[in-house]
């Protein structure tokens, strides 16, 4: 009951005119700064953290907040529909999204991802509501062999990434995982595969990897003929360009799944909702009855994802609400949001200021509200842009993604590489090498090696750390029997196929 | 010997430059410390993702070349239209080498009326029209609605 009075007083709060009008801009620029690659959440919310200091503490963390979880919404449609992941954690939706598109599914796809994202959103703030303080607690025992044997879990879905050739999809993940470590290492100082070039000394950027070999890729791949490859088809009227009950029938599952993923791996400090997108997905596969449709254009292979995606800034503000902890680059800006207001984020936020609690978990309510109504109206006029020919789709798409990249750090050198990713991303299609693990292993590959040299810090060099804590060696073994289950069901093939002959 | 003619030489030719990638990872990671007084040093990582790389290409070569001995299926890559793709990729390439003197605008400008008009064999004034547009476009929402800092010619934009 204290609960509900609580939150009835979070709306109050929330429902005051000048919040609703903070929580309305912060999730329309969220959704507007989603769809273009490269400007990500964290760099809008660094951007307006000047203006928000001058607002009061409940309306400019409403605000911000809106930006997080709208970036979320929006990220999904350049995904679907020109396969540029905006955000690492969009990659996983450009799989089946993309397919959807190709086969005239554009419309379903996108309305599918925006009500996975309402559901997931409206899911992690209920989370967020009722068990952030337990939860922050069970967060805090990830140790680095935790955090390493999430890792595994999370490369383990290279299984579920691959196509036909498993050596190639781990070829594919450990490119990725060496990727990862250009750059300065942060325990020597030492540079690493930099060439001696300044602008390499930050790394690779995971985004001007995955636009160049998810976008830049698959437009060379269209470049063969003069028709610009395959065409997408748009069916006309409005009902065929929203989800039908089947597919909401399809993803009821995904959404729940998403949902959980993404809001316990959001609790996690420094996992990100790249891992849970990639989990989600994998989880999604691993039970369907109809593993082989995804990558071909299944429908839960979206919702996944795309719901882990949003539930995970639910996820990803309880450390930072309860223990003053952020667990990525956006909740670290908004940590320095209240600390400039005075406030100190911790287990005693909560009591101190129901207002600014409640509050910011009401205008979520509203928030998600608001871009379900704002999104899917818009699924219809998004939809219209596969109807481009493709001499004026593929140049926008060659723009969109330059600019993306180059907005990232204002470095040519980027536009350089995605130009390079782009060749290997046509490359790898044609001797079906799957880039999405790659990807998998650029994003996972810094937190890896950090949480191998922690751990074998912590244990002076004695491996066994890795696997010895109860909760790593759950996930260990939840890796393992991933990775080895496609084994077990080929044995079991051959076994079916020998008794057959035999018979 | 005619099984050798089912060869994928792609497939081959991909796995050796892998190999080698593989070995170059593993030779420079060679040069850094592998453990360090407090745990694994900057060569720890580096080194067994070489390895991987460098076992796993070889493995991919090895099955490609018993399949072909045991005369199974294999698929053959094919390079149609491959002209087309390097022709388009050098395109985007000299697009953005014009970046830093030419800006974005007219570097975009030259890419887009190279693709139409060359790659996908559309009129000039098509071309232009698709050019003008897009470039327009993009420099009012990135630039100037969005602030954006594009690179800039000697024009100004």
């Amino acid at each position: 009951m204290e609960i509900l009075a609580n939150l009835a007083h979070g709306f109050a709060v929330a429902l005051e005119p000048m919040n609703l009008l903070w929580c309305f801009l912060g999730v329309f620029f969220g959704t507007i700064v989603g769809i273009l690659p490269g400007l990500g959440p964290s760099a809008t919310v660094a951007l307006l953290l000047p203006l928000a200091t001058q607002m009061s503490p409940t309306g400019g963390i409403i605000m911000m907040a809106g930006i997080y979880y709208g970036a979320k919404y929006g990220g999904s449609t350049t995904s679907i529909l020109l396969n540029v992941p905006g955000e690492s954690s969009s990659v996983v939706t450009c799989i089946d999204g993309f397919e959807m598109a190709r086969r005239g599914r554009a419309g379903p796809a996108l309305g599918i991802a925006a009500i996975a994202s309402f559901v997931a959103g409206t899911v992690g703030v209920v989370l967020l509501m009722l068990i952030a303080p337990p939860v922050a607690d069970f967060a805090l025992r990830f140790g680095p062999p935790e955090y390493f044997a999430l890792m595994a879990l999370g490369l383990s879905m290279v299984v579920l990434l691959a196509g036909k050739s498993m050596l190639k999809a781990l070829i594919s993940m450990f490119v990725g995982l060496w990727l990862a470590t250009i750059g300065i290492d942060m325990f020597t100082d030492i540079p690493r595969y930099t060439l001696d070039r300044i602008e390499l000394m930050d790394g690779v950027s995971f985004v001007v990897v995955a636009i160049g070999t998810f976008a830049i890729g698959e437009v060379l791949a269209n470049l063969t003929s003069e028709s610009g490859g395959q065409k997408f088809e748009v069916p006309k009227g409005l009902r065929n360009l929203m989800p039908n009950w089947q597919d909401l029938k399809d993803s009821r599952f995904a959404f729940l799944n998403g949902s959980l993923v993404g809001f316990f791996v959001g609790v996690l400090p420094g996992a990100g909702s790249t891992i849970a997108s990639f989990v989600s997905y994998g989880i999604e596969k691993a039970v369907s009855k109809h593993p082989e449709k995804f990558g071909k254009g299944a429908v839960e292979g979206v919702a996944a994802p795309e719901a882990a995606n949003n539930s995970e800034t639910g996820g990803a503000l309880v450390p930072l609400l309860t223990l003053g902890i952020p667990g990525s680059g956006t909740t670290a800006i908004l940590l320095a949001a209240f600390i400039l207001w005075g406030l100190r984020p911790g287990p005693l936020l909560i009591q101190d200021h129901p207002e600014l609690f409640w509050g910011l978990v009401a205008s979520m309510y509203i928030g998600n509200v608001m871009l379900l109504i704002f999104n899917l109206p818009l699924v219809p006029v998004f939809a219209q842009i596969l109807r481009l020919p493709a001499y004026v789709l593929y140049p926008i798409i060659l723009g969109v993604s330059m600019v993306g990249v180059y907005s990232i750090d204002q470095r040519l050198l980027d536009t350089w590489l995605v130009a390079f990713f782009g060749l290997l991303g046509y490359l790898m299609r044609k001797m079906e090498y799957p880039a999405a693990p790659l990807i998998l292993g650029i994003v996972l590959g810094d937190l890896m090696e950090n949480a191998v040299r922690q751990s074998l810090m912590m244990s002076r060099g004695e491996i066994s750390i890795l696997y010895s804590r109860p909760l790593a060696l759950t996930m260990l073994i939840l890796a393992a029997a991933v990775l080895v289950g496609p084994m077990f069901r080929r044995i079991a093939g051959w076994r079916v196929k020998v008794i057959e002959q035999e018979a | 010997m005619n099984r050798w003619r089912n060869l994928n030489k792609s497939e081959l030719i991909a796995a050796a430059l892998l190999f080698a990638l593989g070995a170059a990872i593993m030779s420079r990671a060679w040069e850094w410390p592998y453990l360090a007084e407090d745990g694994p040093g900057p060569g720890f990582f580096p080194l067994w993702t070489g390895i991987a790389i460098t076992v796993l290409s070889a493995g991919v070569a090895f099955f490609h070349v018993y399949a072909v001995f045991k005369q199974q299926p294999v698929e053959r890559t094919s390079w149609d239209g491959a002209a087309r793709v390097l022709s388009g990729w050098a395109g985007l390439a000299v697009s953005i080498a014009l970046l830093k003197p030419a800006g974005f605008v007219v570097s975009f400008l030259l890419l887009v009326l190279f693709l139409v008009i060359f790659i996908f064999r559309r009129r000039f004034i098509t071309a232009l029209a698709v050019g003008l547009g897009s470039c327009a476009g993009f420099w009012l929402l990135f630039a100037k609605v969005l602030n954006l800092q594009l690179p800039v010619g000697p024009w100004g934009f």
